[in-house]
């Protein structure tokens, strides 16, 4: 190859020629990565679903092997819960995994979706996740679900348009099961509540140094909202969060 | 405070009822203004009244001294139901089936509202009979309503002691399914039940 420098219209030349070459070899090299990447993924994939499969019925009853699973998977960036639109089995590491990672997250979103509608009323469709696995792990026969677990649940729901969230407040995690979100007020509010379990207009102006128009706006919103049980048994009257009712 | 009080009727119980965690929130004894709240409130009243009627084996709730009762004022947070809003709860739970108005008593009087609570269903309280007079050999005998309520051979059965109007109406069931007959004396009276038995 001529490395002779032209002058003109002749080094132009040179110069495309030159490029030219340097991208056909790197095209070469990149052919050469590819294949060797295949393999190794061939091999990768094989060893993962030996794995899964081997492992299944830990992955299913122990919360810790399970999550270090998911993280392991994480890690090296793959997710098994992921699927295309609402087919469960359209993974392709659904398939590579086997269904039990799928079948797992999709038999607990199932079963929070259910909780979370009957208790829609009481709680206005915040509710904590620590509740959610207590009414979960009180049903005997089936193996524990951890936090973690739940959380990853419900986080599987997220893009599938049904108005689930995870909602942390106050250093705690709550699930969300309604369209609307939390305005800022709302959430600084129902973070207050998690102190005593209520809040009052005064609470709020004290504690916040809100004017009082703004504290008895966002407890109105609260209430409309059934977000909070309302005390008018006191003076001030005292705004409950029904995740206090133990 | 005023201090709350036990139903007037022996409770059977031995250790006093068991109040579910909903009694020691505050809230619970305010009539919220949200609709959707409130609907989750009746039903956890009407949950917590069936128990209670059921744990301490009462018939009816007579609206103005039952308000005095521990069930309606919980004296460890201070909190206590109002007389408009059990009245709200008792409406909703005749709705339901749950209980029913002594007829002349109804939900609009502003006296002697008194309401039969069903925490068994007639329809309960006649299988619950049949089987008994199955078990005990006595088809083809006839009771008199207080035999049936109060009789030996009822002693440890759920129904001892249940209210007349409950006890007609569960017989009422069991006369529509072909199950009883009403047997009256020689001069018009009623003089009891005969029981046919399961078919």
């Amino acid at each position: 190859m001529s490395m002779r420098r032209g002058v003109g219209l002749a080094a132009f030349d040179n110069h495309e020629r030159t490029a030219q070459q340097y991208s056909d070899l790197g095209s070469t090299i990149l052919q050469t990565h590819i294949s060797e990447l295949t393999d190794q993924l061939l091999t990768f994939q094989a060893a993962l679903k030996r794995f899964a499969q081997s492992h299944a019925d830990e992955i299913r009853s122990d919360p810790v092997f399970r999550s270090e699973f998911v993280k392991m998977c994480s890690a090296i960036g793959v997710d098994p819960l992921a699927s295309s639109s609402a087919n469960k089995k359209g993974s392709f590491w659904a398939e590579l995994l086997g269904s039990d990672v799928n079948d797992f997250f999709f038999e607990l979103a199932v079963r929070i979706i259910e909780i979370c509608r009957r208790t829609r009323d009481e709680n206005g469709g915040l509710m904590l996740v620590d509740d959610v696995k207590a009414r979960i792990n009180s049903v005997k026969g089936r193996p524990p679900v951890s936090q973690e677990d739940i959380v990853r649940a419900v986080n599987t729901l997220a893009p599938l348009g049904h108005g689930f969230g995870i909602v942390r407040l106050a250093h705690k995690d709550f699930i969300r099961s309604v369209p609307q979100e939390l305005s800022r007020d709302q959430a600084v509010a129902i973070e207050a509540t998690q102190a005593l379990g209520y809040i009052s207009v005064e609470i709020l102006r004290d504690n916040l140094g809100w004017e009082t128009a703004r504290c008895i706006a966002v407890l109105d919103d609260l209430v409309a909202s059934g977000l909070v049980w309302v005390d008018e048994q006191v003076r001030p009257k005292e705004y409950w969060t029904p995740s206090w009712i133990r | 405070m005023s201090t709350s009080k036990s139903p007037t009727s022996t409770p059977s119980q031995s250790t006093s009822f068991p109040f579910p965690s909903i009694y020691s929130f505050p809230p619970f004894f305010t009539r919220q203004p949200n609709g959707q709240t409130w609907t989750s409130q009746l039903s956890l009243w009407n949950s917590l009244i069936l128990a209670y009627c059921r744990y301490n084996r009462i018939w009816r709730i007579d609206l103005n001294t039952a308000i005095e009762w521990d069930l309606f004022n919980n004296r460890d947070i201070n909190r206590s139901l109002k007389l408009e809003t059990c009245r709200e709860i008792l409406d909703s739970m005749v709705k339901k089936g749950d209980a029913e108005w002594v007829p002349g008593s109804g939900s609009h009087a502003a006296k002697n509202a008194s309401a039969i609570i069903y925490w068994r269903r007639p329809e309960e309280w006649a299988n619950i009979i049949a089987d008994w007079i199955d078990s005990t050999g006595q088809k083809n005998a006839i009771l008199t309503l207080y035999e049936i309520a109060e009789g030996d051979l009822s002693l440890s059965q759920d129904f001892r002691g249940i209210d007349p109007t409950i006890l007609r109406k569960a017989l009422d069931v069991l006369i529509r399914r072909g199950q009883a007959q009403i047997m009256k004396s020689a001069d018009g009276e009623e003089a009891g039940v005969k029981f046919f038995g399961n078919q």
